[in-house]
């Protein structure tokens, strides 16, 4: 009896539940028999317990190098160190399948035990959609797919990671991505909930608000992590080069942002019923797209660690949620009528549909881009790239006009704006923008694509800061020190102010963007022991390589020094790696310096030979790390609108306009 | 609430209506905000028609090969472009790109010599010809169409909303009264947003 045996138990046992659990759930609601919902509920428990079984039985195979797992033979060897041997979980396709399947289990739980704030109705239809999702993975994890198989033979050794995948960004980047593709399944199950019932109201919005916040953050912090990876492993200088498979990851984060505003005009005046709809499911049907898209390799891509046959199971799988999706959908068009009348298209309102409008161009357009190859070779039998010059022209706008949106909104009001009152709000952010439209161009930003993005860049983050101000001088004038009175305002109001920061956080990532995308500079330089190297106001100067056999590995290491004005600034080791296993694929230690004028140097080690001669390739990227202190700001401001609200007494006079919230401890929005 | 939450402000706007009453301002100070965004929306103009006219300094070499390289894709990687690939073949596609730009021929014909020798999947973008012109053209049309549509739904509810007030331009002809009404609205309407179940606003009522 091996560990992997009992995860194989595990599953099947968790597959046996989550069906119990699907039928009961349905026959419960379908009868009203609460026995049956309770014993619904209780199944979903006991599968997260059996899938927490399945991983440990994995994770367990894993550290005790069971190689007699095919799995485990494949993906570790005894020479990774103990962290890389429990990331190697998911370093495959089978294991981070189970790590998805393993995810959904463990949320589907969350929501079990907090299904009290839910909507009673929709619980039980919530519980047979996760189910189900579940039942199709486990499906596919116990049959084609199976992390458990054993080989008759167990090797002395395994063959280890892919030497790429061993970086600290194997610890957090993929749990976050593959967490965030998960996480949408919750919103879609609760819409697929209200579609049944026809419960149609804002109630199911309110309910999965933090659900889509959650996967919204959740997903964020996969795409920037995933960005700062390539850029700090891939020596290409960059860090998003539109594969496809980045794109699959940014699309329901895409169609989840849109309705995360969109959402908001439903709350608040009653309509875009059918839009937030095709929003939650759109990210639901995507993020099983992208799944599908990595797994098949029907597209070809850098993410090619994976493929196998199960793109078919995917596909299936996809067609039904689509073909059920719009079943539903169509059979209760008709309750989706709008509640409230539409008042001005200067409005807040106005430019949400504005901002939804743009949000799902991109997507759309890199939805295009990234499946135009396949209908070329389908229609023309012709092969074709689209590649980021492409995504560039089409998006990069699409980016510019989306921030300047950014700024106006939060200056309008709902219903309606007077002109006269937008002129106002307008002021000091145009003037802001147009004296950074002047000054730059004297700093040297030649670029007028570069001025253009930066003016809207000011724009947008001059109207976030006059927009806190001006909260904060209203509570001043109720009597409140200024400071007290910001605090209070995030205190206050998360979601407005959450909604903020991340905003201004998108702003600082577009800077970095277009710092990156407009002034990097690239140069190769192949130097000899004492030789410099000159580019845009720095020297490099080469010392030397050095050469080191480690147990598993082995690595080259060049010594430079950076200059500049004379001065020295520090030393710099530019390297390769090369494991014994994977010879073919030496791995670049690349040396990035982050300069104070928030430059950074990127060096990279193209060749080597001997102790005294080196190619590299230098980089110097501007801005670059604003594209990381965006993400910061946008985990920060996600985390505070996700945040739960101190519950207070019931309100005294029950506001009628921030509707009609059916139990105390549903979040109020007042965004 | 939204009611009381107003009536504070109400005073405040009938004393302020009172005062701007007593020193009437002329026309051109009243529209003062709209003539500051149109000035900075001028400055703005001027500043990129400026660099647009003077953007013509002339790219150095290394800086035309980077553009020109930057639209093939390297045919041996994945995913990199031959501008930023470091393997040896996308090495000696640059050096060929330098040279024929040093024999002063055209980006574009460099790229279809490119095109010829590797085939057309060597270019990094779609080209704005054939069959490939519907990778542009799709997203674009369906970007304006959905503008289109968005404004006709705008439009359709606004007609539906017929009971709602026209929005007022931003006409010189108005009067002080409705425009401090209108500011004192966006005010009360800041104030609303902010004052739904704050404890702070609650004791301003309290008083009141």
């Amino acid at each position: 009896m091996y560990f992997s045996d009992l995860g194989v138990i595990a599953l099947m046992l968790a597959t046996g539940f989550a069906v119990f659990a699907v039928i009961t759930a349905v026959l419960g609601a379908a009868r009203d028999i609460p026995q049956l919902k309770t014993s619904a509920a209780r199944a979903v428990l006991v599968v997260a317990v059996f899938m927490l079984l399945a991983a440990a039985a994995l994770i367990i195979s894993f550290l005790t190098h069971d190689f007699g797992v095919r799995y485990v033979a494949e993906e570790s060897s005894l020479a990774m160190p103990w962290y890389y041997v429990t990331a190697a979980f998911y370093g495959g396709q089978q294991g981070s399948l189970l790590y998805w399947a393993v995810m959904l289990a463990i949320f589907s739980a969350i929501f079990v035990l907090s299904s009290k704030r839910a909507p009673a109705a929709l619980v039980p239809y919530v519980i047979a959609t996760l189910m189900t999702i579940l039942t199709f993975f486990l499906i596919v994890l116990s049959t084609v797919s199976n992390p458990f198989t054993r080989s008759p033979v167990a090797p002395p050794d395994g063959q280890g990671l892919n030497p790429l995948l061993l970086d600290p960004g194997m610890l957090v980047h993929p749990p976050m991505l593959l967490m965030g593709f998960m996480s949408f399944a919750v919103p879609f199950a609760f819409a697929v909930a209200a579609m049944i019932t026809g419960r149609l109201n804002s109630e199911w919005l309110r309910s999965i608000r933090r659900w889509m916040l959650a996967s919204w953050t959740i997903q964020t912090v996969g795409l920037i992590l995933g960005a700062w990876w390539a850029y700090h492993v891939l020596g290409w200088g960059g860090y998003w080069s539109w594969d496809p498979v980045e794109n699959a990851a940014l699309l329901p984060w895409l169609t989840a942002t849109a309705f995360l505003h969109s959402s908001m005009v439903q709350e608040r005046r009653g309509m875009l019923k059918v839009w937030n709809l095709v929003l939650v499911v759109a990210s639901f049907l995507l993020s099983i797209f992208g799944t599908f898209e990595v797994r098949s390799g029907v597209i070809s891509s850098v993410h090619s660690f994976a493929y196998s046959d199960i793109g078919a199971y995917f596909l299936v799988f996809l067609a039904i949620a689509v073909i059920f999706s719009l079943g539903l959908f169509f059979f209760r068009l008709p309750r989706l009528q709008a509640e409230q009348e539409f008042d001005s298209v200067i409005s807040r309102e106005g430019i949400f549909l504005f901002n939804n409008l743009l949000l799902t161009g991109i997507t759309f357009a890199t939805l295009w881009g990234t499946l135009f190859p396949l209908i070329t070779a389908v229609v023309r039998k012709q092969e074709m790239t689209v590649g980021p010059p492409f995504y560039d022209n089409v998006n990069g706008p699409l980016l510019g006009v989306l921030v300047l949106a950014m700024g106006v909104g939060p200056l309008l009001a709902w219903r309606r704006t007077s002109m006269r009152a937008l002129w106002r709000n307008l002021c000091v952010p145009a003037l802001v923008a147009a004296l950074f439209a002047i000054i730059l161009p004297l700093l040297g930003v030649t670029s007028v694509l570069a001025n253009i993005g930066f003016a809207i860049c000011a724009f947008t983050a001059s109207a976030i800061f006059y927009e806190l101000w001006r909260g904060a001088k209203v509570r001043h004038s109720h009597g409140e020190p200024y400071v007290l009175a910001v605090l209070m305002l995030f205190n206050r109001y998360r979601q407005r102010y959450g909604g903020y920061i991340i905003h201004l956080g998108m702003v600082i990532l577009t800077v970095g963007i277009i710092g990156s995308q407009f002034f990097q500079q690239q140069q190769d330089f192949t130097l000899n022991a004492g030789q410099s190297a000159n580019i845009a106001g720095y020297q490099l100067t080469f010392l030397g390589n050095i050469d080191a056999h480690n147990s598993d590995n082995e690595s080259i290491t060049s010594q430079l020094q950076i200059w500049q004005n004379g001065q020295l600034l520090r030393y710099i080791y530019p390297g390769r790696t090369i494991y014994n296993n994977f010879q073919d694929q030496p791995v670049s230690q690349i040396s990035i310096t982050t300069m104070p004028n928030l430059t950074d140097i990127y060096v990279f080690l193209a060749d080597w030979q001997g102790a005294s001669q080196a190619q590299i390739r230098v980089f110097i990227n501007p801005l670059v790390v604003l594209v990381w202190y965006g993400g910061l700001f946008m985990l920060f401001g996600g985390v505070i609108c996700w945040w739960p609200e101190r519950r207070r007494a019931p309100l005294r006079a029950a506001p009628v306009e921030h509707g009609a919230t059916s139990s105390p401890a549903a979040t109020t929005t007042t965004v | 609430m939204s009611e009381s939450a107003g009536s504070v402000t109400k005073k405040q706007l009938e004393q302020q209506v009172a005062e701007t009453r007593k020193a009437q301002p002329p026309v051109w100070y009243r529209s003062r905000p709209m003539l500051i965004v149109a000035l900075a929306v001028i400055l703005l103009a001027l500043s990129w028609t400026y660099m647009l006219i003077h953007d013509e300094t002339s790219m150095t070499l290394d800086q035309r090969v980077y553009q020109v390289a930057s639209q093939l894709k390297c045919p041996i990687c994945q995913g990199e472009s031959v501008a930023n690939s470091p393997s040896a073949l996308a090495q000696q596609m640059r050096g060929i790109i330098r040279q024929q730009l040093q024999e002063g021929k055209s980006e574009q014909q460099i790229i279809q010599y490119f095109e010829q020798s590797y085939g057309p999947s060597i270019v990094w973008s779609p080209p704005w010809q054939g069959f490939s012109l519907l990778a542009w053209l799709v997203p674009i049309i369906l970007l304006l169409g959905g503008t289109v549509v968005v404004f006709m739904v705008m439009l359709d509810w606004r007609k539906a909303a017929a009971t709602a007030p026209a929005v007022s331009g931003a006409g010189t002809l108005e009067t002080i009264e409705v425009d401090e009404k209108e500011l004192a609205e966006y005010r009360k309407q800041v104030e609303e947003e902010l004052a739904a179940e704050d404890p702070l606003f609650w004791r301003r009522e309290e008083k009141h």
